[in-house]
């Protein structure tokens, strides 16, 4: 078993190939992480050359790349998907309740920025290559981008051996069975598909003493309040585990293998878990 | 000359007769043919194998049978579930379904974990 590990997209990643130790192998795992940085150079908010944050403050693209494309694609598709709860135009809410920079950068406590959400669900319209923002839209493709790179380099790694690739707990697996841990004492074993956990325990900070969190309610544009702390979810890829653990961790209907745990510190399993 | 050569012939033919019958007592006809050891073990293992093959026949059988009746156990069991999920599941609720989740894979076990995920 080969381990590589790197940071990409503000998070760890992993690399596990199943694979005999030589040049081959490491030709695999210096593309995959060739990919990372590829893909992150078109995905990132933060990076301020990249394609989405043109995007963003042009408001149009003419001749976006084929990644940018698939990933707002994907994007819409899941906001149609789960009715609003999962929203790719969260930006200006994120921003607004204090995640304007990189996580490392962003103060743990600081004055309040804003007493009010920011609007979303802005219109989006894409035609072949170009990609228009209505007035005022901005897209965060942080963790739909951070699934979509997942299953990409999991495709690609594949090609050396069975693999799996975890993005800072988006992870995708081909190949062989692979046991993750979930909770403490509590470990699944992935044999295809991906997974994802989202929730309200880690990205956190304070904004005038109000405490603030990376997962937006689309509909309040404020960070969600939820009887959850966080969900972990198993899909067909990364991207559709990450859209759906929001959306289970924002209450939506969801229904496939997934682990809830709640604030008063109880493990629920559903989805054929149980 | 007659009788001479009457005499050489017989003594010809007395010869030949001689040692045709030397050549057929020579041969031993009336032993039988000892068979190659080799051949006997060959024909043991090919009865063996042939026992061994029908029982294993007899055993894939019999399985398959007995998987073909709890495929069909479990096919009714999923198929009830699903109509009750579907009679149980309120029309206006929202189901989030971005992709078909049939083709991903996983079960709880009990083994040391080779990664984490957490809250990305």
């Amino acid at each position: 078993m080969i381990l590589r590990s790197f940071r990409a997209m503000g998070t760890d990643v992993e690399l596990l190939l199943d694979a005999e130790a030589g040049e081959r192998a490491e030709r695999a795992l210096d593309r995959a992480e060739a990919e990372f940085e590829d893909l992150e150079q078109v995905l990132s908010r933060f990076r301020p050359d990249s394609e989405l944050s043109r995007l963003n403050r042009d408001g149009r693209s003419a001749a976006a790349s084929p990644d940018l494309v698939r990933v707002v694609e994907l994007a819409l598709a899941a906001r149609e998907a789960t009715d609003g709860l999962f929203d790719p135009t969260v930006h200006d809410a994120l921003v607004a309740a204090g995640y304007d920079r990189t996580f490392e950068e962003v103060p743990t406590e600081a004055d309040a920025v804003s007493h009010q959400g920011a609007a979303c669900g802005g219109v989006v319209h894409v035609d072949g290559l170009t990609i228009e923002l209505d007035s005022g839209t901005r897209l965060d493709l942080g963790g739909i981008g951070k699934g979509y790179a997942v299953d990409r380099v999991a495709e690609s790694l594949a090609v050396a051996g069975p693999c799996l690739v975890n993005a800072g707990g988006d992870l995708a697996v081909r190949g062989g069975s692979w046991p993750i841990g979930v909770e403490e004492g509590l470990t699944l074993e992935l044999s295809r598909g991906g997974m994802a956990t989202s929730g309200r325990d880690r990205r956190r900070w304070v904004r005038g003493g109000v405490e603030q969190h990376h997962l937006i309610d689309p509909s309040t544009g404020r960070p969600a309040e939820s009887e959850l702390v966080r969900v972990t979810v198993v899909a067909d890829s990364a991207a559709e585990a990450e859209v759906l653990a929001k959306a289970a961790f924002l209450g939506g209907d969801v229904d496939v293998p997934r682990v809830l745990v709640t604030a008063d510190g109880r493990t629920v399993l559903a989805g054929g878990l149980e | 000359m007659t009788d001479k050569s009457h005499r050489l012939y017989a003594v010809v033919l007395a010869l030949v007769v001689f040692f045709v019958a030397w050549a057929a007592v020579a041969a031993k006809p009336w032993a039988t043919a000892k068979t190659d050891p080799r051949i006997t073990a060959l024909a043991l293992r090919e009865q063996r194998l042939h026992a061994d093959a029908t029982l294993v026949q007899r055993v894939a059988a019999q399985r398959m049978a007995a998987y073909q009746v709890a495929l069909k156990q479990r096919q009714a069991q999923i198929a009830s579930a699903r109509a009750r999920s579907l009679q149980a599941t309120p029309v206006s609720t929202a189901s989030v379904q971005v992709a078909p989740a049939a083709t991903a894979s996983v079960r709880v076990v009990n083994l040391p974990p080779l990664t984490i995920t957490r809250t990305s």
